[in-house]
């Protein structure tokens, strides 16, 4: 047991990383920094080691440094931003060994400690503050069961692999240090959240999964807006971010509140028990409101895992470093709120199926939603961003449909595949990102520039085609195991819009994925009929059609080809790539992570005909995809898209992603500011009208009584003694009268 | 019928109501000094009365409301000559003793 109860380390290790980097390694990172490096020192530091201050003329003929509103560069790290990046990698990886070391005991593969006990074990209980009276008391508790060593599992998986990947991607970063510290500081948060035992202590993770993204995404302070690339400030991004989840908050602490005022706990296992604090119990004949509050708990979720309609700040957060869209995609951020539903399960399931039929239905409604956006973006991170929502659409119809029989067990196991071949697909990105940024000194993300990269950085194409193949739930993938559970289990529980629903999504993922390998890696002319290999574009574009550029492109000073990323960059590649094969093989995950649920059964898999229908959907898409680029290639495609109206106008649709932030921008202008407006009047005429009125009566009577003051000695004389006077006359009425 | 209380305080009401309307009306402020005198006498009269007929019990005893009328007289004398002080020093300075004209301190 000492093995289980030893494990609040790995929660507090990345906290106190993230103490060492601010307080230790930090400051001497700082401290050590040469004073200011000068323009020869900057020139040689460029020979060297490729950074990009790139000199070009400027129009009155002086130096122009081209990339000025990025990221702040440094020649070279100094030894404290290089520890700053040792600390949270160590402390990391020794967290994520222990928590291997957890799930293989737990899952029976070794057996070093006694079986863990279905209800867990509670290895942290403090006793924050008992209310008055005693009667409820506010308690922080960490506890530990399968659900939670799994998720810890993927997140310090997850999490060393970006911290060691963004050694190669922040190099030259002058904020090296603070970023590992914001790195520590995220996985601490997510950590929290998978340690909680009650609301209390969710509630807390929550938001500082919320400031730490908020820290990451907005990490490029200096970054610009890009209007023609549709993009915004990483600053204004962080805002979205953080605004979005606010307003899913608002309904998740109204759904804790609901919940504490009727049971007079926080506690999930307490709440999900059948003593006097269960919700059985307290909710017993009032099912509605319970149904109420679990659908606002879910609004948490849908705000922090991206769903409709609060999905807007998932794409706009493509602004932060590639490593961090990796670890928010992957393990600490949207995977929160499945997490969350999957924790609070057994009161869903205590809520009734209408409150499930909420999380499935947004799901289904998210993953196509976000599918059929994702078809037509340029963007490379931005179709991933997409994706990534889509797929935590399948996760929330996998917990809504799964019921009592399986639990969270569908829903986890697709966010357990997701988290590997998704952390895979943005690593690869970002590799290729790093390679654009060398080839053009430009930072882009757009896939127009890019095209047959395969040739150049194979060992990131290779690993980016597996995790594509993965996530369109190709056989034998990860994907096809736990994204087709998915979708079978909505027809098996009679759920056929659903079913088409899931279907057809997963048709547009398998297309929208191969479409933006091709179009990154691949192309026309290339190897093995275009997958491999082929043009280049650079800084042409598509060249001979009006769509091929962005608007308004200045052009680059400088064309270089692209070259594969350093080794930290494509070992995690590599690791990421076999766990995106082998993950799905985990067939005892449902009853791992809910021990009532059934084991996966491989042959039942392969002689199902759902299985070979969802198979066979992604086929079609894959071929969909390959037929259109790599057979007609992209610029007939887009000519006929663009010469087509009705075509030209979905397209047009899709690409804005449906105007929803356009929507939400009107809303807020008119809504929100006209509101404004109507409170400033009241402000002004109300508020501001009593005090100033309160004033100008002060003032007025001021002005008018003081001429009671004559300064004529015989005047006061007669006050005085007149009231002396009336007050006789008072005592002698009284006293007459009275009695 | 002698003399009782009620004389005394009787003269002092009426003293004192003399002196008030002299102390109020009055333009020369000489003579508004001459009415705060009497309201002052009108006073002591009062006192020495109420000592007399040893009406407040402890404090008649030990003649006190005569002591302070003979104090009052006192300080009746140097209040005068103060307040002389001030009329010389006010009609050298404005050439008027009218009190209705000596508003200085008005707003």
């Amino acid at each position: 047991m000492a093995l289980y109860y030893g494990s609040w380390l790995i929660l507090f290790s990345p906290l106190f990383s993230f103490a060492v980097i601010v307080f230790g390694t930090r400051v001497w990172d700082l401290l050590s920094r040469p004073v200011k490096a000068t323009a020869a020192q900057r020139e040689e530091a460029h020979e060297e080691s490729d950074i990009h201050y790139i000199k070009k003329e400027g129009p009155r003929g002086e130096e122009e440094v081209l990339e000025d509103d990025e990221d702040p560069k440094v020649p070279y790290l100094t030894m404290g931003a290089k520890a700053s990046g040792y600390v949270a990698i160590v402390i990391v990886g020794l967290a994520c060994i222990y928590s291997w070391i957890l799930l293989l005991n737990t899952a029976g593969v070794i057996s070093i400690a006694p079986p863990l006990p279905a209800s867990g074990v509670t290895i942290f209980s403090y006793n924050w503050f008992v209310q008055p009276g005693g009667l409820v008391s506010y308690v922080i508790t960490f506890r530990i069961d399968t659900l939670a060593i799994a998720m810890m599992t993927v997140v310090t998986t997850v999490s060393l692999l970006v911290y060691f990947y963004s050694q190669g991607y922040m190099e030259n970063s002058a904020g090296y240090a603070r970023f590992f510290a914001y790195l520590s500081l995220f996985t601490f948060s997510m950590l929290d959240i998978v340690f909680a035992a009650n609301f209390l202590v969710i509630f807390i993770g929550w938001e500082l999964v919320g400031l730490s993204s908020y820290l990451l995404i907005g990490f490029w302070i200096n970054k610009a807006a890009k209007p023609a690339e549709d993009r915004p400030s990483p600053a204004s991004a962080a805002i979205e971010a953080f605004i979005a989840n606010r307003v899913g908050d608002v309904g998740f602490i109204i759904g804790i509140m609901i919940l504490f005022a009727n049971t007079g706990t926080f506690d999930f296992a307490t709440l999900a028990g059948s003593g006097p604090h269960s919700v059985t119990h307290a909710f017993a004949g009032n099912l509605g409101l319970l149904t109420l509050a679990m659908i606002l708990v879910f609004c948490g979720a849908i705000g922090k895992s991206a769903q409709v309609p609060l999905h807007v700040w998932l794409p706009s957060a493509m602004e932060g470093p590639t490593p961090v869209s990796a670890l928010i995609h992957a393990a600490t951020m949207v995977a929160a709120g499945v997490y969350m539903v999957a924790r609070t399960y057994p009161l869903f399931l205590a809520a009734g199926p209408q409150a499930l039929g909420v999380v499935a239905w947004v799901g289904a409604i998210t993953a196509i939603f976000a599918a059929t956006i994702a078809l037509t973006q340029y963007d490379l991170k931005r179709i991933l961003a997409f994706s990534t929502i889509s797929q935590l659409g399948y996760m929330f119809v996998g917990l809504g449909v799964a019921g009592a029989e399986y639990g969270p067990g569908p829903g986890m196991f697709h966010l357990f595949t997701h988290a590997f071949f998704k952390a895979l697909l943005f690593l690869g990105a970002g590799s290729v990102l790093h390679a654009m940024h060398h080839a053009l000194h430009r930072e882009t993300q757009d896939m127009r520039y890019m095209g047959g990269l395969a040739k150049f950085m194979p060992v990131t194409a290779i690993t980016f085609l597996v995790a594509t193949l993965a996530i369109s739930g190709f056989p034998f993938f990860s994907g096809f195991f736990s994204k087709d559970t998915i979708i079978g289990l909505t027809f098996d529980r009679g759920d056929y819009a659903l079913y088409i629903i899931t279907l057809l999504t997963a048709g547009l993922t398998a297309f929208y994925m191969l479409r933006a390998y091709i179009l990154t890696f691949g192309g026309k002319g290339g190897e093995f009929g275009g997958l491999w290999g082929g043009p280049y574009r650079g800084a042409a574009g598509v060249p001979g059609v009006p769509w091929g550029r962005l608007e308004n492109d200045q052009g680059v000073a400088h064309e270089g080809t692209p070259h594969e990323s350093p080794l930290t960059m494509t070992i995690p590649l590599v690791l990421l790539a076999i766990a995106s094969i082998v993950a799905g093989y985990w067939f005892g995950f449902f009853s791992y992570v809910y021990p009532p649920a059934p084991v996966l059964n491989f042959g039942a898999i392969l002689t199902d005909w759902k299985t070979w229908v969802g198979v066979l959907v992604s086929f079609i898409g894959l071929g969909w995809a390959y037929y259109l680029y790599c057979v007609v290639g992209w610029v007939a495609v887009g000519n006929v898209v663009y010469n087509n109206p009705l075509l030209n106008f979905l397209h047009r649709v899709t690409l804005h992603k449906y105007y929803v932030s356009e929507f939400y921008a009107l809303l807020i202008r008119y809504g929100v500011l006209g509101l404004s407006h109507v409170e400033a009047a009241f402000d002004t005429y109300v508020v501001d009208g009593i005090v100033n009125g309160v004033a100008a009566l002060v003032r007025g009577a001021g002005r008018d009584l003081r001429h009671v003051e004559t300064g004529r000695v015989q005047a006061y004389m007669i006050g005085f003694f007149g009231g002396v006077a009336v007050l006789a006359i008072l005592v002698f009425v009284l006293v007459t009268f009275v009695q | 019928m002698g003399l009782t209380l009620y004389h005394f305080v009787a003269l002092g009401a009426v003293l004192f109501c003399i002196g008030l309307y002299g102390a109020i009306s009055k333009k020369n402020a000489v003579a508004v000094l001459m009415g705060i005198e009497i309201m002052l006498n009108a006073v002591n009269i009062t006192l020495v009365g109420f000592s007399f007929f040893n009406t407040v019990k402890p404090y008649s005893t030990f003649l006190t409301g005569q002591i302070f009328a003979i104090f009052i007289i006192t300080v009746a004398a140097a209040e005068a000559a103060v307040a002389l002080a001030m009329i010389i020093s006010i009609y050298r300075k404005r050439s008027t003793v009218d009190v209705g004209e000596i508003d200085m301190m008005r707003w």
